[in-house]
């Protein structure tokens, strides 16, 4: 009969020792999910802690005027790699590696839809961060000196043109991206296929766990989003290498094309980040409350309007250029109605906590810094969808905050929360909740530090991408504060980084099912075989696992 | 054993002849090999032409050696299952079972048992942008003599040009104005509602207290420090006596609206106990059956 | 086996989910729809735009007869997949070959087409907007053209071989499902390029 199995300590009792050479094979020429996943987190952090470098080498260049710590173009390609980096090799690999791990596992399924086509994404985007990075080495050809992009994350024309941009510098950005979109339409594409055809038995739509549904939406998102990018650096490519004019104004291109074909993949681009933030907490809020989650169908819903309206609001990036009063608010309003669907879905969050048990793991105190950071960002840039708003902040400081607000104190934070919460199911050890609470609060007090204060030289005029300022502008206490606040962040997440490895070998064993949770990933040891589950699961609720633990009172009577 | 639910596609495609194994598709390279070679290929554009020949030949290897792992036959390898079971169990609840509060019959949060249709929202959502059209022409007509004023005010919001606009000129009727304030209008009625109606089911006592009162202060709060930013020439003009008036109008009939219509149980309503289910009319206590979820939640497992 | 995590209930009612073939082919489109969307856009917002000569009115010949080539050719396919669905092997390898000779014939017209504009009418890629646009676009599509055309080969190659049966109508669908979108593609494009922009 099922016992609770004693979980063994697979990492030291396996067998006899490995050659390093047959774990790396394995690793290699893997076409398993739970591999590829790993490796995708992997992989993004170590591009986290690249890009986060970055930014604190521009801190110390901004932390006071008249700095010459680094050179003017250095800087310049120091903001164009760490943006670059941190949505392309950082935010869509660590979500993509989640999903991949997570999906199949929640819906009860082996592995993905297409194995092989998913270690293909897995492995193109990868070496498009490796291409990415090479520029630093040999930026105009194997001879002469490296020179990394310096156009900017969102690499407005004409500076990619020829003319100013010579060398291979943009080339490299270009082709860069071009590789990483390939792979994040292969992992959508298995990503959606997997959750369509893949679903165990008696798992329907209705009753996936809501992460599956926001990366169901999430993929759709990507097909839409991802190939408008790569469709305009082709063009841009088609310019660069062959002379044609799509965004030479000297011919009668438009560089405002450019603008909006960039913002047509870069506003839906954010949703694409920030949907698997809210599957995270869809996860662990009810969890860690001790309750089912609040308005399931009104959940779900909200997450494909957020989808589609998503798609109608990329110009309020373009304000400044001056599209005319018709456009202007039409984009202000569409940006505002946003804020409907995402207001459901807050409110459906406190619902959960409301009444609930709550536990204050250090999961949940990142679930919760999230909720409260999302709130504040989702509001400052309901300030910025306002076009005269806008017209005096466009390019400023402010923008700078905003947009951190959400990618850090949104998104960062419920990563680190996923982390904590799914560690355990991916490696067998739980992380330490100590050092978890320390990494949480002091990160949050960096987090606030640097980017509360970012608003204010921003709402003072200090414009974004600037080399260095005077010093009678009145910008320097506040950027002197930013930049310390990057130091407590540093520490933090050098104390996170120190905490996965010492739990990696030291932490207390997990078992199955740490957190009581109720979804299937909990069902199977943790780590989880190969093949995730020896006999393929049957559901019959949202909540699986409760059903099995409460077989006198299942969830399915009540759905 | 095997599933007679063919669900799992796996599992149609590998049928296990054993049933200590589990069939997974095989680890193979050739997908690595052809990434390398479009990487490669790329990289070529920007470093010597030799790099990108070296890319092309691997795509090509890869596309082959990718082509012949999956036809005609999908490679896969046999996964011996090691018996580890595993049974779940609520590591919180089992200590405390008996000693749970007697008349409890789950360990369930009992939420509301009834509330609204989220489509309740929206119907208070549009009968009271319908009323709120009421104060807000008295107010034109007390303050500049026309209907259209409150109107063009709002539609002001929306053209950048009206901005600078004189009062006789908002006085007076315009198309555009007219449209465009209805447009705006109708949509924030509605999505107030939807979005009233999504709240709904956390407070859903009673719908006129909290539409009549609650949200019109929230929303004139959030407004009056936002407006002097969001729209000037709103600001300037805007009586927020009469706003306020306007916001209660729209908040007490949406909210009678609401009232009248009949609310749905929620699934909750199930988990009551017999003799509760029996005697239910409406709003049950929800007090009374939230001792058992503190029980439920003991110590934590490590 | 005694217990398992979840138990197994409700296991007589069939479940039964869509192909994964068919379903992942669905998402590739929709992803390579979005890329043309986007080449379109371009087009139709430079229509007219070129500095200087020569312009579509002047150049451009209607491609009547290789269009109705490349769309009867999505007729073709679909006979293939249905005679391979019925067993009747050699005649899907017949109308298999009359699709890559349609697809070809296409192709070869849009050589043609292009090698005109090229030397005859000195109109290249950087000539102006519209021959940036233009090739772009035809291009991109005739890669798509070409990409299915050695997909197509491949599996009249296996057909003749007898490697594939009736087992693998499923996969020759999915096939056939992408070259239907690169003939729908070809409505628009037609459409725009040659009717809209002209
Ligand atoms: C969901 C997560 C969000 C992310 C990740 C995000 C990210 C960003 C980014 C990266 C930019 C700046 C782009 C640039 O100029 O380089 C930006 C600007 C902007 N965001 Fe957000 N945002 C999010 C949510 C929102 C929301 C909810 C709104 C409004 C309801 C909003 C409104 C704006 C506006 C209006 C701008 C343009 C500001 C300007 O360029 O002047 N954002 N956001
Ligand atoms: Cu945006």
């Amino acid at each position: 009969m099922a016992t609770h199995a004693p979980v063994t300590d697979s990492v030291v009792n396996s067998a006899p020792r490995r050659l390093v050479l047959e774990v790396l094979h394995d690793w290699v020429t893997t076409v398993d999910h739970k591999k590829i996943g790993l490796m995708y987190i992997g992989y993004a952090l170590i591009f986290l802690v690249i890009a986060g470098f970055e930014a604190l080498l521009m801190r110390v260049q901004l932390s006071i005027p008249n700095n010459h710590f680094v050179s003017p173009q250095v800087f310049n390609q120091l903001f164009t790699m760490h943006g670059t980096t941190m949505v392309f090799f950082v935010g869509m690999p660590v979500l993509f590696g989640f999903g991949n791990y997570l999906i199949p596992l929640m819906i009860g399924a082996r592995d993905m839809a297409f194995p092989r086509l998913n270690a293909f994404s897995f492995w193109i985007a990868s070496f498009g961060g490796l291409l990415l990075y090479f520029s630093y080495l040999g930026g105009s050809g194997l001879y002469g000196a490296g020179s990394a992009p310096d156009v900017g994350w969102f690499a407005y024309a004409p500076l990619t043109a020829h003319v100013f941009s010579p060398g291979h510098s943009t080339d490299y950005w270009t082709l860069a991206i071009l590789l990483s979109g390939i792979g994040s339409i292969g992992t959508a594409l298995n990503i959606v296929t997997t959750i369509i055809c893949m679903r165990c038995p008696g798992m329907k739509l209705n009753r996936m766990p809501l992460l599956v549904w926001l990366y169901l939406v999430m993929s759709c998102l990507v097909f839409v989003t991802v190939s408008p990018l790569t469709a305009a650096q082709i063009m841009l490519m088609l310019d660069r290498y062959l002379g044609s004019h799509f965004f030479d104004t000297q011919a009668g291109g438009s560089a405002v094309l450019w603008m909006h074909f960039f913002w047509i993949f870069g506003h839906p681009e954010v949703y694409v980040l920030i949907l698997p933030s809210f599957a995270f907490a869809n996860e662990i809020i009810p969890v860690y409350s001790r309750k089912a989650i609040f308005g399931y169908p009104a959940m779900v819903a909200a997450s494909v309007g957020i989808g589609f309206i998503s798609l109608s609001v990329w110009a309020h990036h373009m304000f400044t250029v001056g599209m005319g009063a018709g456009a202007n608010t039409f984009f202000t309003l569409a940006t505002m109605i946003i804020s409907v669907p995402t207001g459901i879905k807050i409110f459906n969050w406190l619902a959960t906590l409301w009444g609930g048990k709550i536990h204050f793991t250090a999961s949940m105190m990142f679930a919760v810094g999230f909720l409260f950071q999302f709130l504040i960002a989702g509001l400052t840039g309901i300030m910025l969808s306002v076009a005269p708003f806008d017209w005096q902040l466009s390019a400023s400081y402010f923008v700078v905050a905003h947009f951190h607000y959400v990618l850090v104190g949104a998104i960062l934070f419920i990563l680190f929360a996923a982390f904590y919460y799914w560690y355990p199911k991916m490696t067998g050890r739980l992380l330490s909740e100590k050092l978890g609470k320390w990494h949480f609060w002091i990160f949050l007090i960096g987090f606030h530090l640097t980017f509360d204060f970012m608003h204010i030289p921003g709402l003072e005029g200090m414009p974004r991408r600037i080399y260095t300022y005077e010093a009678d502008r009145g910008w320097m206490m506040w950027n002197m504060i930013v930049s310390s606040g990057a130091i407590f962040q540093t520490i933090g997440t050098l104390l996170f980084v120190y905490n996965m490895v010492w739990s990696f070998i030291k932490g207390p064993i997990a078992g199955p099912d740490p957190w009581d949770a109720w979804t299937l990933e909990w069902s199977t040891t943790s780590p989880p075989p190969h093949y995730n589950f020896a006999i393929i699961p049957t559901v019959e609720s949202r909540r699986p696992l409760w059903d099995l633990k409460h077989p006198d009172d299942p969830d399915s009577h009540y759905e | 054993m095997t599933e007679p639910g063919k669900g799992d596609a796996v599992q149609d495609e590998y049928p296990t002849s054993d049933p200590n194994a589990v069939l997974l598709p095989q680890p193979t390279a050739w997908p690595l090999v052809l990434a390398l070679g479009i990487s490669l290929i790329m990289a070529g554009m920007v470093t010597n032409v030799a790099v990108g020949i070296l890319g092309l030949l691997l795509s090509v290897a890869g596309s082959f050696g990718w082509f012949f792992q999956v036809l005609p036959h999908e490679a896969h390898e046999s996964v011996p299952v090691t018996g580890e079971e595993i049974r779940s169990v609520s590591t919180r609840t089992l200590m405390e079972r008996e000693h749970r509060h007697p008349e409890s019959a789950t360990p369930r949060k009992i939420l509301p048992v009834e509330t609204f249709r989220i489509t309740t929202g929206i119907r208070g959502g549009i009968a009271g942008g319908i009323a709120m059209i009421v104060p807000a022409t008295i107010f034109s007509l007390l303050k500049y003599h026309s209907i259209w004023y409150a109107m063009n005010l709002l539609a002001a919001g929306g053209f950048v040009s009206w901005a600078g606009a004189s009062d006789t000129f908002l006085s007076q009727f315009h198309l555009q104005g007219l449209l465009a304030g209805l447009l705006i209008h109708g949509l924030t009625s509605l999505l107030v509602g939807l979005l009233y109606g999504a709240m709904l089911p956390m407070f859903p006592r009673y719908p006129i207290v909290t539409a009549g009162f609650m949200a019109p202060l929230l929303f004139t709060g959030i407004l009056y420090s936002a407006l002097g930013i969001v729209s000037p020439i709103l600001n300037q003009r805007i009586d927020w006596f009469w706003f306020i008036m306007s916001q209660i109008a729209f908040g007490l009939v949406c909210g009678f609206v609401v009232n009248l219509q009949t609310r749905v149980r929620t699934p909750q309503f199930q988990a009551l106990p017999f003799a509760v289910r029996a005697g239910l009319h409406s709003d049950q206590d929800e007090r009374t059956h939230q001792t058992p979820t503190n029980t439920d939640e003991k110590g934590i497992s490590k | 086996m005694s217990e398992v995590a979840v138990i197994p209930q409700n296991t007589k009612s069939a479940w039964v989910l869509p192909s994964r073939g068919i379903v992942g082919m669905a998402c590739l489109i929709v992803a390579e729809a979005a890329i043309f969307l986007i080449f379109i856009v371009a087009y139709l917002y430079y229509i007219g735009k070129s500095l200087a000569g020569p312009t579509p009115h002047d150049v451009l010949d209607l491609p009547i007869f290789t269009s109705i080539c490349l769309l009867s050719s999505s007729l073709t396919v679909h006979l293939a997949v249905s005679a391979l669905h019925h067993g009747r092997r050699s005649l899907c390898s017949l109308w298999l070959a009359a699709t890559v000779l349609l697809g070809s014939i296409f192709l070869a017209g849009t050589a043609h087409e292009w090698y005109q504009l090229i030397y005859r009418d000195g109109l290249t890629i950087r000539t102006n907007l519209f021959g940036t646009t233009f090739y772009s676009l035809v291009g991109l599509h005739a890669t798509h053209v070409v990409v299915g055309l050695i997909m197509l080969s491949l599996a009249l190659f296996f057909s003749l071989t007898g490697s594939m049966t009736s087992k693998d109508t499923g996969r020759l669908e999915v096939l056939s499902l992408y070259w239907h979108f690169v003939d729908a593609v070809w409505v628009v494009v037609f459409t725009v390029v040659y009717v809209l922009g002209r």
